[in-house]
């Protein structure tokens, strides 16, 4: 008896510091607009605790909703999560399988009533080179983008199947379909026609699993001035809304106080700490500035 | 006003945490938050009292509740930040002494036999080497042009001594490219102090946009001998996204032209037209500033690139480098696996 009534009585204990943090974060006014992720490790975490490659990947899909619900919570409007890469039809043909039944349930079990598009308002949008899918999965994605269509508070894109280096492809190629004149092709008419297109512009992007390589996630707009790259050693399911919160703490205290530097320096006298702090992040800051 | 009684009876039905868990639409959700924290201190008790209320009472307390939770969370932001700072704080000093430690361990001091020694213990080195380089203010020590050149020669002289062939130097607005005759320069004299006068090794220095070539230092006329220890490609933003838009007007111009069919344009096409134009996708990529910024990087060329740099180091030194190979030596890479 205890012990049922113990456990709800935890995770509600840690949705509420959960709920306080991200209602805190968001308040900074400094919370990055567009975040990526590479959910890297799922089957690292299945061989670690010996579990089947299922279920590792589960717990990597239970840990993305956990992290995103933090996210917009906290203000964050835009997410792209890297689910599944071109190159990984390389894989055996049954974890391929295996992975796109498990994409086609979550891509519904997402759009559910009461689920997270619900809650947030979510639009949840699948990029990449849909003409590899099967039919069957294909189909549940259209059903589930067509349900949430209407919403607007926040975007998800799902990459499935993914890579950066075909996302550059396809607008070069659409845009030299669209464009009369070559001259009339800008760069921003190929930002523009990027998967993330009309989106804001991605400010921070965490890996996981201590892997220091983009993988092609999200090249050109990684490669973009100002992106903070965020990795973390832990495997993706061990990536938790903890983290994730502090991720975001460390960005809204950067970019609070790099927007503070080039104000006046009067701004500075408000608590002694925060003095000696801003005083290292000033010279952080310095070298960025100065370029 | 209807919104907010029936949330008043859902509180009374659910528990207060549980509230706090539905409470995510919009503005209502900080007030149910701030509600359910009340609700749980003085259990109930302020229910009664919030519904004997009339209805001005309610809005007035409604907006004053706002108010008083988002001073509530300003607060706990500061704390966080205080918290985060002070971290910050210790952190930054940790990483100042870690670096000063590894600038004594691993100290070149401008002879190639020692960076020899540490490179021949690693498993494999990258056939391609990049760094993004940044210009420092003229008021610091070793910063304008003259600092930039002068590192981007340092890490020359390590690459040769590395025995790595090919070197890709970024910087943001191309002032490596601009001046690029004093840089052969730097780069002679920094090579002769590493290697002595009389066996200066041979290096060519490349500028893929201007599709330019120089060998040495002496002007590139000279054809004779080509074998160079060493190649240099100098990099800016020019060659990142601007170079793949004008791909895409040249293939445009040609699909006008009929002369290539749309159909044609494949990712292999795309890749060797890029390659071509600014150069082969570099194996490791060293950034030597605090926090990794790419800045315009190729992005075309960063597909499989491992990064590396160190946290809260603004200098090019050597340990960043050696690190940065020790790193790549121990990576594996499986695309898709």
């Amino acid at each position: 008896m205890d012990g049922t009534n113990k456990m709800p009585r935890c995770s509600s204990i840690s949705e509420w510091i959960k709920n306080t943090l991200s209602r805190t974060l968001k308040v900074s006014n400094c919370i990055p607009k567009h975040v990526g992720f590479v959910m890297d490790g799922n089957r690292r975490y299945a061989r670690k605790n010996e579990m089947e490659i299922k279920e590792g990947h589960e717990a990597g899909f239970e840990s993305m909703s956990r992290v995103l619900e933090l996210c917009y919570e906290s203000g964050v409007t835009t997410a792209t999560v890297f689910a599944f890469s071109i190159e990984n039809f390389n894989r055996s043909a049954r974890e391929v399988d295996l992975l796109m039944k498990l994409a086609r349930e979550k891509i519904r079990q997402i759009a559910e009533h009461g689920e997270m598009a619900q809650r947030y308002g979510i639009r949840i949008r699948v990029i990449g080179d849909l003409s590899l899918l099967p039919k069957n999965v294909l189909k549940s994605i259209e059903e589930t983008t067509e349900l949430t269509k209407a919403n607007s508070r926040g975007t998800l894109n799902i990459c499935f199947p993914y890579t950066g280096r075909e996302e550059i492809f396809h607008s070069i190629k659409k845009s030299i379909e669209i464009a009369t004149d070559s001259q009339t092709i800008t760069e921003s008419m190929i930002e523009q026609h990027l998967y993330t297109g009309e989106l804001p512009q991605l400010d921070l992007l965490i890996r996981t699993s201590g892997v220091t390589r983009l993988s092609d996630f999200m090249l050109w707009q990684v490669s973009n001035k100002g992106v903070v790259i965020e990795l973390f050693d832990c495997l993706w399911p061990e990536f938790g809304p903890m983290n994730m919160a502090w991720s975001l703490l460390k960005f809204a205290f950067r970019k609070y106080f790099s927007v503070k530097d080039n104000k006046l320096e009067e701004d500075y006298d408000e608590e002694d700490e925060e003095q000696e702090d801003s005083v290292d992040n000033r010279e952080a800051y310095s070298v960025k500035k100065n370029m | 006003m209807g919104t907010f009684e029936s949330k008043g009876a859902m509180r009374r039905t659910a528990p207060p945490e549980a509230s706090v868990m539905n409470g995510t639409e919009g503005k209502y959700s900080k007030l149910k938050a701030l509600q359910a924290l009340i609700g749980s201190l003085f259990s109930g008790k302020s229910d009664a009292g919030e519904s004997l209320g009339n209805e001005e009472n309610k809005t007035f307390w409604k907006k004053q509740k706002s108010k008083i939770q988002y001073s509530i969370y300003k607060v706990l932001l500061v704390t966080l930040y205080l918290v985060y700072g002070c971290y910050r704080y210790c952190q930054y000093e940790w990483n100042k002494m870690k670096i000063r430690m590894l600038n004594i361990i691993y100290n070149p001091s401008n002879t190639p036999q020692l960076i020899r020694q540490d490179v021949t213990k690693l498993e494999k080195i990258p056939k391609r080497l990049a760094a993004i380089l940044e210009m420092k203010s003229e008021s610091h020590v070793g910063g304008g042009s003259q600092g930039l050149m002068n590192d981007g020669s340092e890490i020359v002289c390590w690459t040769v001594s590395a025995g790595i062939k090919h070197l890709v130097l970024y910087d943001y607005d191309g002032v490596l490219k601009k001046n690029v005759q004093d840089f052969r320069k730097d780069i002679r004299n920094k090579l002769s102090k590493y290697f002595g006068t009389s066996h200066i090794p041979k290096y060519a220095v490349r500028i893929p946009h201007l599709n330019k070539i120089y060998f040495n230092d002496k002007d590139s006329s000279s054809t004779e001998n080509h074998k160079v220890a060493i190649e240099i490609s100098l990099l800016s933003n020019r060659d990142g996204r601007e170079t793949i838009v004008d791909l895409t007007r040249t293939m445009a111009d040609l699909c006008a032209s009929k002369e290539l069919k749309l159909g044609d344009i494949t990712m292999s096409l795309v890749d060797k037209e890029l390659v071509h134009l600014v150069g082969p996708e570099p194996d490791l990529l060293l950034y030597f500033g605090p926090c990794l910024d790419l800045q315009g990087f190729p992005p075309w060329h960063i597909r499989l690139t491992e990064l590396h740099w160190e946290e809260d180091n603004h200098d090019v030194i050597y340990s960043v480098f050696i690190r940065g190979l020790q790193k790549y030596a121990t990576c594996k890479i499986n695309v898709g696996k």
